[in-house]
């Protein structure tokens, strides 16, 4: 079985640290992943299946595992070393094509009674998730014993597969990972200050981004509600607009585009900054949705959002220093949105398919050629690319 | 004693001190003719018989005294670098001057009469320097006959300095009428403060005829000036400098028509800088309406006793660059 | 004896042509044999006692009464002066508006007025700072009348402070400032820079608020204005003419005082002066300073160029002031505008090239932000004819400018959100009124801006865009030479490097070798086509 393999080699993890934050992807060439040549893993338990992947996702928390930015946080629930790669298609033993959904809950791990959490369906907030007979982890593609996805074989719980329909290729296939966070997210916008119809500002356009957009879209049922997102980059802002965004800005026009659009007066120490609307708005809309998680991107977002607004945290943030003032001041509520329950997951199926979000992959590579494969994804905005993955299709040890 | 009219600023500069000692030293100098005395005639002047009348001596001080060479090039190239490079920073250091009204010679061409008030010695240092191109540098002064001409050395300084001309305060001297109205024919530009010497209690006094004379006598206009704030700096019976703030303000030149009474422009001029006067002291508006009214405030301040004359020149605002406010209103 | 304008037909042996290139320039030679320049006149001669002339126009105005027999005890004066947009570049002080308010106010000090009012008729500009103010108007009257509020800046968004006058017949509604509509007499002071400024439109609109200005700053209008130089054939002045009727018809008593420059702009003598000197005629000094110049400016930061340029006020001589009643005092207005401008030229063009100057109406001591790029060349050099436009109809305008996609934050702000969002959208001036006129126009922060800051209007940008709207309409395709690309692109308009570049991408548009007329303005020169 040839896998992508991730030890703890502190010195490696150091540099890893180091080159990461100058060039984003570079970690892959100093850090402590390593292609290698291994046994077949032991199933835990009789229940487990052996799956083979097709095409393996490259996300951002995979990115910041190889940079060495993740956070402490993670320490408790993850086990080295692991092989990377939640977003997984693959082929099971019958030759049937299976989506992984990565998270390992109680009844994943053997856990019985199950947890609160996992007992009231949201097996996302499993309180168990470093406990049970299975190594700490909180999702396949983090844990020892499981494998993940940039590999030619790994195991999952029958619990964690779907079956793909015919029709859908596995290039959109590998897309329902991602676009089940999106679904979650867009539920947790139609819960929250936004509704069925207020507007919402969007910061990001990477594949949260554009998949929280086509997932918005898709239960709203029409592009009647008003949706500034912000795009860097020329494919992101031609994607945005593609998949329904009302106004797509760079991330500098975010403050003016919502300022206009809300008819938002403007807090700040003088006239050139006022103007430019770079103060606190006095409006704002109610709802932004960060898919970036950076300490610019959430001060931002806590700038444009109305007083008793959400700001959702889609992207994962990491350690970030914010002015928490506006919070406090405007009432505005701050809440992270991680994975999906089963239900997301199965819409995450239908938006794929409605809104042709197989697009979103925009390269894949081999095994081999995973350090241009991570250098691409780390890239992926400026290089005019959404997703990339790994092609296990034509590996020969499969 | 005049130097006691302001207690705790009495006595003479060094400057004031030098200046008198170097008059005193060339009083007491011997001169040429006392050496020469002690020699016999002919080596000495002869004496004059008892019975002739001896013929009056030419005097060549006060309104005789010839100021032709301040005008030949070597001296105008001195004035030039004197008024540069040591009046004008003089001027900036104790008078700190704030200059206006020059958008309204924008029309004036040729040589012009340029007639301020006089409050204080530094007058004609900061009229002068205050001039704009192309008058600045070809301009002259009247000056006092029997002040500034009154000794060699004073007059010489005058003479270099401000190219001043001995003009007599009490009457039109066909002399001196004549030399300048010869010298603004010749396209110089002249400097004169009408009320004929420097105000005692720094309210005005009336403008005497002079300016208006020449004004008509060679047709050019006459530009009304305002100093203020030059009397707090060195007023007439102090020698102590007390710098301060000033303000030049030029108004609209005067053109004398074509059969004016000299008379009637010379009232024209006092009635232009008392509303110059005005202006400074409140604003240009109701300062025109109180001209126009017949109104202004005049100069020489209101009609009554002393102290009250003193009393009412803490009415006369300073300028507003001047005021600074308090500390929490300011960083 | 000043020479008047000329049109060179350009052969192998004329020399590169100067072109305008924001804050630098360009040495362009055109294509021999089928090139011709449109020079403008040397500057006329200037009135030499402009006093005299200004006290003489007062007492003998035309249509009217001596202005001091319009004056009395206890009236209300209200004194309205053209704002910060005139004249471009500023003027040398003493400004032709201190000179003439001065001469005002000494009458009205005469006649014993007490209550005046002096306003900037700014409409929906931004306001005016202390220090154009001061420029303006000049440091007595600043400090006569602003420090208690009786010198200020029209507000045309407040409502205690506009009075509604009426309809015209035609349904445009006037609201003007209400000290003005309620005085006993208006006193306004023009400067016609060019012949679009005064009449009118002074009071129509410089002193009106949103509500009136829209019903004539509008696309429809403006692409009937052809051009809006020439006030008989343009739609924008026969609107405002309408709403002059009326205000007069509401009793506002308006003695209106316009007042003419020459083209005197760069100096005869200076740094500068090559700048308004026929290129055949550069002497080696000329081309000496030029050069320095020019290298001294490409080795500057964009900011120091613009301060540099900003800084340099214009030696204007004044060739008219004239008073009286509107109409006549604007047709002597326009006689003197005329003189100085008009260059007679013979038929039309297939490409009209500009070189854009630093600038523009809008832009004083400011940056010039690419909707008034488009504005400069579509709007204000391309309606510098009388007749006939100089391009024909489907052809191609090259025009030369930096076009930096740069703002002013104080100064434009709904201009960078026209800029981000409208234009991102579409570049039809119809649509754009249509879809988001009145949500920027009123827009509260945009309001509040304009109201206490110095931002323009949040509508003003679409007037600027509406000012191109008839040139929109007539031409085939613009190209910008030496602009930003984005920026260039953004307004719709297509980027080109060099000017033979842009020569041959017009060729697609107006068909091989084809014709080419150059406007050599500034100095202004405005075509008499025939």
């Amino acid at each position: 079985m040839r896998a992508l393999v991730f030890s703890r080699k502190p010195a490696r993890f150091a540099a890893a640290a180091v080159a990461g934050r100058a060039v984003p992807g570079s970690g892959a060439v100093v850090g402590p992943l390593k292609l290698s040549e291994g046994d077949e893993l032991d199933p835990p338990t009789e229940a487990w299946v052996r799956l083979r992947p097709r095409l393996a996702g490259i996300c951002g928390s995979d990115l910041a595992a190889i940079d060495g930015r993740s956070s402490r946080y993670f320490e408790p629930i993850v086990s080295f070393p692991f092989t990377p790669g939640h977003e997984v298609v693959g082929d099971l033993d019958d030759d049937t094509r299976a989506v992984l959904i990565p998270v390992l809950h109680c009844a994943v791990r053997g856990i019985d009674p199950p947890c609160p959490s996992c007992a009231a369906g949201r097996t996302h907030h499993c309180e168990r998730i470093a406990f049970g007979h299975l190594d700490p982890a909180l999702q396949s593609g983090f844990c020892r014993e499981t494998g993940g996805g940039w590999s030619t074989g790994m195991l999952a719980h029958p619990d964690q597969l779907v079956a793909v329909p015919e029709a859908m290729a596995d290039e959109a296939a590998v897309l329902v990972e991602p676009t089940a966070c999106a679904v979650h997210a867009a539920r947790s916008i139609r819960a929250g200050a936004a509704g069925g119809h207020g507007p919402v500002a969007l910061i990001g356009a990477g594949t949260l981004g554009l998949t929280t957009l086509a997932a918005l879209r898709h239960l709203d049922g029409g592009t009647e509600r008003s949706v500034i997102a912000t795009a860097k980059h020329p494919e992101q802002r031609r994607l945005a607009r593609a998949l329904g965004a009302t106004r797509v800005v760079t991330p500098s026009e975010l403050p003016r585009a919502v300022r206009s659009a809300t008819a938002s007066l403007v807090m700040a120490p003088d006239d050139a900054t006022a103007a430019a609307a770079h103060g606190q708005l006095t409006g704002g809309v109610p709802t932004v949705v960060d898919c970036v998680g950076s300490a610019d991107s959430l001060t931002q977002a806590l700038k444009v959002v109305a007083p008793g607004g959400d700001v959702l945290v889609v992207g994962m943030p990491g350690t970030t220093t914010l002015d928490l003032t506006p919070l406090w001041h405007r009432e505005t509520s701050l809440r992270g949105c991680y994975a999906y329950d089963r239900d997301d997951f199965a819409t995450a199926f239908d938006v794929v398919a409605a809104a042709d979000l197989g697009r979103l992959l925009s390269a894949t590579y081999t095994l081999d050629r995973h350090r241009e494969a991570i250098a691409h994804a780390a890239a992926a905005g400026s290089r005019g690319a959404v997703k990339i993955a790994f092609d296990l299709r034509a590996e020969k040890r499969r | 004693m005049e130097s006691h009219v302001n207690g705790e600023r009495a006595g003479p500069t060094r400057a004031e001190v030098a200046l008198r000692t170097a008059v005193r030293l060339q009083r007491r100098l011997p001169t040429a003719r006392r050496v020469s005395g002690a020699m016999q005639f002919p080596l000495r002047a002869p004496t004059v018989p008892g019975g002739v009348e001896p013929t009056p001596k030419e005097t060549r001080l006060g309104g005789a005294y010839d100021t032709e060479w301040a005008r030949s090039p070597a001296a105008r190239l001195g004035r030039l670098a004197l008024l540069e490079g040591a009046v004008r920073p003089l001027v900036w250091a104790i008078a700190d001057p704030d200059r206006r009204g020059y958008d309204r010679l924008v029309g004036l061409n040729g040589p012009a009469i340029f007639a301020a008030n006089h409050l204080s010695h530094i007058d004609a240092g900061l009229l002068l320097t205050s001039l704009p191109e192309p008058w600045r540098h070809r301009a002259f002064a009247g000056a006092a006959a029997d002040y500034f001409f009154d000794s060699r050395v004073k007059a010489t300084l005058a003479a270099l300095a401000l190219n001043a001309i001995p003009i007599e305060r009490t009457k039109v001297t066909r002399r001196s009428a004549a030399l300048a109205a010869e010298l603004i024919d010749d396209g110089w530009s002249m400097v004169i403060f009408p009320e004929g010497g420097r105000s005692p209690d720094r309210w005005g006094q009336a403008f005497r005829a002079g300016a208006a004379f020449l004004a008509v006598r060679t047709g050019v206009p006459v530009v009304p000036v305002h100093l203020e704030g030059t009397g707090r700096i060195l007023p007439k019976g102090t020698s102590k400098l007390v710098p301060g703030r000033t303000r030049v303000t030029f108004g609209t030149p005067l053109q004398p028509g074509p059969d004016e009474d000299m008379r009637d422009l010379s009232v024209r001029i006092e009635a232009a800088v008392t509303a110059l006067a005005d202006e400074v002291a409140g604003d240009w508006w109701t300062a025109r309406r109180r001209a126009h009214a017949g109104l202004s405030p005049p100069l020489s301040g209101p009609d009554a006793g002393a102290w009250r004359r003193a009393w009412a020149l803490g009415d006369r605002r300073s300028h507003r660059r001047t005021r600074r406010e308090p500390w929490p209103l300011r960083d | 004896m000043p020479r008047p304008g000329l049109v060179l037909d350009v052969d192998s042996s004329t020399p590169p042509i100067l072109f305008h290139h924001g804050e630098s320039f360009r040495l362009e030679k055109l294509p021999a044999g089928r090139s011709r320049v449109v020079y403008p006149g040397e500057p006329l001669d200037a009135i030499r006692d402009v006093e005299g002339a200004i006290g003489d126009t007062l007492l003998h105005p035309l249509d009217s009464d001596p202005l001091p027999s319009l004056l009395f005890p206890g009236m209300r004066l209200v004194i309205a002066f053209d704002d910060v947009s005139l004249p471009l570049p500023k003027m040398k002080r003493p400004d032709i508006r201190q000179r003439v308010i001065e001469a005002v106010l000494d009458l009205a000090a005469a006649a014993g007025v007490d209550d005046v009012r002096i306003i900037a008729a700014l409409a929906l500009h931004r306001r005016m700072t202390e220090d154009e103010l001061r420029h303006a108007v000049g440091d007595r009257v600043y400090d006569a009348f602003a420090p208690d509020g009786r010198l200020y800046n029209h507000d045309a968004e407040d409502p205690d402070d506009l009075a509604f006058l009426g309809t015209t017949p035609q349904g445009e509604e006037i609201e003007i400032n209400k000290a003005a509509a309620e005085s006993d007499l208006l006193v306004y002071v023009n400067i016609n820079i060019v012949s679009m400024d005064g009449g009118h439109k002074s009071t129509a609109t410089g002193l009106a608020s949103y509500r009136s200005i829209r019903h004539h700053h509008n696309p429809a209008t403006m692409e009937h204005s052809r051009s809006f130089m020439d006030r008989h054939s343009s739609e924008l002045h026969h609107s405002n003419w309408r709403m002059g009727k009326v205000i007069r018809d509401a009793g506002v008593k308006v003695f209106q005082i316009e007042s003419t420059l020459n083209t005197n702009v760069f100096g005869e003598t200076g740094p500068l002066s090559v700048l308004q000197k026929r290129e055949w005629e550069w002497s080696g000094r000329d081309r000496a300073t030029y050069m320095a110049m020019s290298a001294g400016l490409k080795r500057m930061s964009a900011n120091s160029r613009r301060r540099i340029f900003q800084s340099h006020e214009a030696p204007y001589g004044v060739t008219s002031v004239t008073a009286g009643a509107i109409e006549p005092v604007h047709e002597r207005t326009l006689e003197h505008c005329f003189a100085q401008h008009l260059v007679p030229v013979e038929g039309q063009t297939d490409i009209l090239t500009l070189g854009l100057p630093y600038i523009c109406p809008y832009n004083v001591n400011s940056i010039m932000n690419p909707i008034l790029v488009m504005c400069l060349g579509l709007g204000y050099f391309f309606n510098m004819y009388r007749g006939r436009p100089l391009v024909r109809e489907g052809g191609v305008l090259i025009m030369s400018h930096p076009t930096p996609w740069e703002f002013h934050p104080v100064h434009h702000p709904s201009y960078i959100d026209f800029f981000e969002e409208v234009l991102a959208d579409t570049t039809d001036p119809k649509l754009i009124a249509e879809t988001y006129e009145k949500r920027y126009a009123e827009d509260e922060w945009y309001r509040h801006l304009y109201r206490t800051s110095h931002a323009y209007h949040g509508v003003h940008p679409f007037y600027m865009w509406y000012w191109g709207a008839h040139a929109l309409a007539h031409l085939g395709s613009v190209i910008i030479v030496g602009g930003n690309v984005p920026a260039v692109r953004r307004l719709g308009f297509r980027p080109a490097s060099t000017m033979q570049d842009a020569l041959e991408m017009a060729t697609d548009t107006v068909g091989p070798q084809p014709t080419v007329t150059h406007l050599h303005n500034p100095p202004i020169v405005m075509a008499d086509v025939t």
